[in-house]
């Protein structure tokens, strides 16, 4: 059985404010193992950022326990690169901040963004790229800390949707190709299925875990399995158990 | 990706444009032609008294003669590193205090209303205070200068500071950021916009600073010139030194402008 990379036992977590007080996930439990790419759907505002920043041990849950094994990489909706660092600077922030900054780092760093695509606009600002590529650096940006696990929240929702389409393909293909765990969130029904090895369905507000699912495609690819028969039954029944 | 063979239209929107420019500018510069020429013709033409209004050629006669005293670089360099001193020791320490209470959640809470009542009181109310703990001498002036801006720098750049972009805040907390690498990395560079205009505020409230603190104690300086030209009624002598603090005034609000361009050049937002 391979190893697991995150594991939430039982994980309540409540925010605390002067109106009062919100359960934002409450029993919740599942785990990630090493290699997999699992999906997390739910309804809008039931916990999701809420769980990865549990995840990415920036909250500590207020019962149960959240266990990680290894470094995250944390991406977000929109890329927030920052506006003042050029791209290859940008991508370069992880490493400084872990202070790792070496010159074969540095090297290891572009050589992904070349790989990637990114060569030709290493030098250029993030207002010179569109939102794709933008995205594109985003990822780079969180592979080039060299994470043991991926967090996604929502990270393709910000593009238009031809843009999505594209992005949504280049990324999957780089997380499979680098062979990266990853955690998605995600509202896109589609979007889950298209990219996922496993659906976990979200419960309302305080967020539970309701269904999980395997997904049992032979290819990883996020177009082919669109056009895959398989695809609009899978859709039909997480559309359900979406909306219950 | 720099393109310069253009086509006819966009040609012919660069010329309107320019001319535009050329429009403005050339107007600008009408103005106070036209109004130096009011100023002087209807004083000369006796529709307005010289003796209340002065005018354009008794002032230059007046600049004229503070020069021929030696005493015209005098007083403005009196009031100008009066302003300067207090202009960069109100923005060093305004900032710095502005670091501090971002730092500190906790202190930023206990000093807030402490900061509100500071800003709302009227400096000039502090002046016989002044006096007596820096004397009458150019000292008072400075921290007069200091007092009326460094307010201001602290609030503008605590509010900055505090905007900065929670999702930014939250990707740099994920990869395991210390606080001080959140402020040099994030907080800092992110508030430069802020910092530019915070400087062209803080620039008016020096100068505020220092001419009302040399009307309170001054022996010197342009504020001096003000008040001592009231006093005897010399109104020439009142007007010029208001034109010297106008240019001056002018020419600290282009530095800035240009700093401006300097770093907006190293950062392209
Ligand atoms: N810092 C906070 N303080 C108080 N309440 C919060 C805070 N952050 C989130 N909440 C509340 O917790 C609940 C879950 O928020 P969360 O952002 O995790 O939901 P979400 O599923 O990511 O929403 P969305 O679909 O809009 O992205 C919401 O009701 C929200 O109002
Ligand atoms: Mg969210």
């Amino acid at each position: 059985m391979k190893e697991k990379i995150l594991k939430f036992e039982n994980v309540k977590l409540i925010y605390h404010t002067v109106r009062g007080e919100t359960v934002a996930t409450e029993n919740l439990s599942f785990s990630v193992e090493e290699g997999e790419f699992v999906a997390m759907i739910g309804p809008s505002g039931c916990g999701k950022s809420t769980l990865l920043s549990l995840a990415a041990g920036l909250l500590a849950p207020s019962e149960g326990s959240v266990e990680r094994r290894g470094s995250v990489g944390y991406m977000l909706q929109r890329d927030e690169l920052f506006p003042w660092r050029t791209i290859e600077k940008n991508i370069q922030l992880p490493l400084e901040i872990e202070k790792k900054l070496t010159p074969e780092a540095k090297k290891e760093a572009r050589e992904l963004a070349e790989k990637y695509g990114l060569k030709d606009f290493l030098g250029s600002y993030p207002s010179e790229l569109s939102g794709g590529m933008r995205q594109r650096a985003a990822l780079i940006r969180t592979l080039a800390m060299r994470p043991d696990i991926l967090l996604l929240d929502e990270p393709f929702s910000a593009l238009d949707y031809q843009t999505r389409l594209n992005v949504t393909q280049d990324v999957a293909g780089i997380i499979r190709r680098e062979k990266k765990t990853a955690l998605l969130i995600t509202h896109d029904i589609s979007e889950a299925i298209s990219l996922a090895d496993r659906v976990i369905v979200l419960t309302d507000r305080p967020a539970r875990v309701a269904h999980t699912h395997t997904l049992d495609f032979e290819e990883t690819d996020p177009l082919k399995r669109r056009e895959n028969r398989q695809f609009s039954a899978w859709f039909e029944l997480l559309w359900k158990e979406l909306n219950v | 990706m720099k393109n310069t063979n253009f086509s006819a239209e966009h040609l012919k929107w660069r010329k309107k444009r320019k001319i535009r420019l050329i429009v403005v500018q050339s107007l600008r510069v009408g103005l106070l032609l036209f109004f130096l020429l009011f100023w002087e013709l209807s004083t000369r033409l006796g529709w307005a008294d010289p003796f209340l209004v002065s005018s354009p050629s008794r002032i230059a006669a007046t600049i004229g003669s503070l020069y021929a005293e030696g005493t015209l670089f005098y007083h403005i360099g009196v009031t100008l590193l009066e302003t300067a001193i207090g202009f960069l020791a109100a923005v060093a320490l305004g900032y710095a205090i502005a670091l501090l209470l971002w730092w500190s959640d906790m202190l930023r809470r206990i000093l807030e209303p402490y900061i509100v009542v500071l800003n709302a009181l009227p400096k000039i109310a502090m002046g016989p205070l002044i006096i007596i703990w820096c004397g009458t001498g150019s000292k008072a002036i400075v921290f007069m200068t200091i007092l009326v801006g460094i307010i201001v720098v602290i609030m503008h750049m605590l509010s900055a500071f505090l905007e900065t972009d929670a999702n930014k805040l939250l990707l740099l907390r994920s990869m395991g950021a210390s606080k001080l690498q959140i402020l040099t990395k994030l907080v800092i560079p992110s508030s430069r916009a802020a910092f530019i205009s915070m400087l062209k505020v803080a620039v008016g409230m020096s100068w505020i600073g220092s001419i009302m603190g040399e009307y309170i104690v001054s022996r010197a300086g342009l504020g001096y010139l003000i008040v001592y030209g009231g006093q005897v009624f010399k109104l020439d002598l009142v007007m010029t030194a208001t034109v010297i603090l106008c240019a001056l005034a002018a020419g600290m609000y282009f530095l800035v402008v240009l700093l401006e361009k300097i770093l907006v050049k190293n950062t392209k937002n």
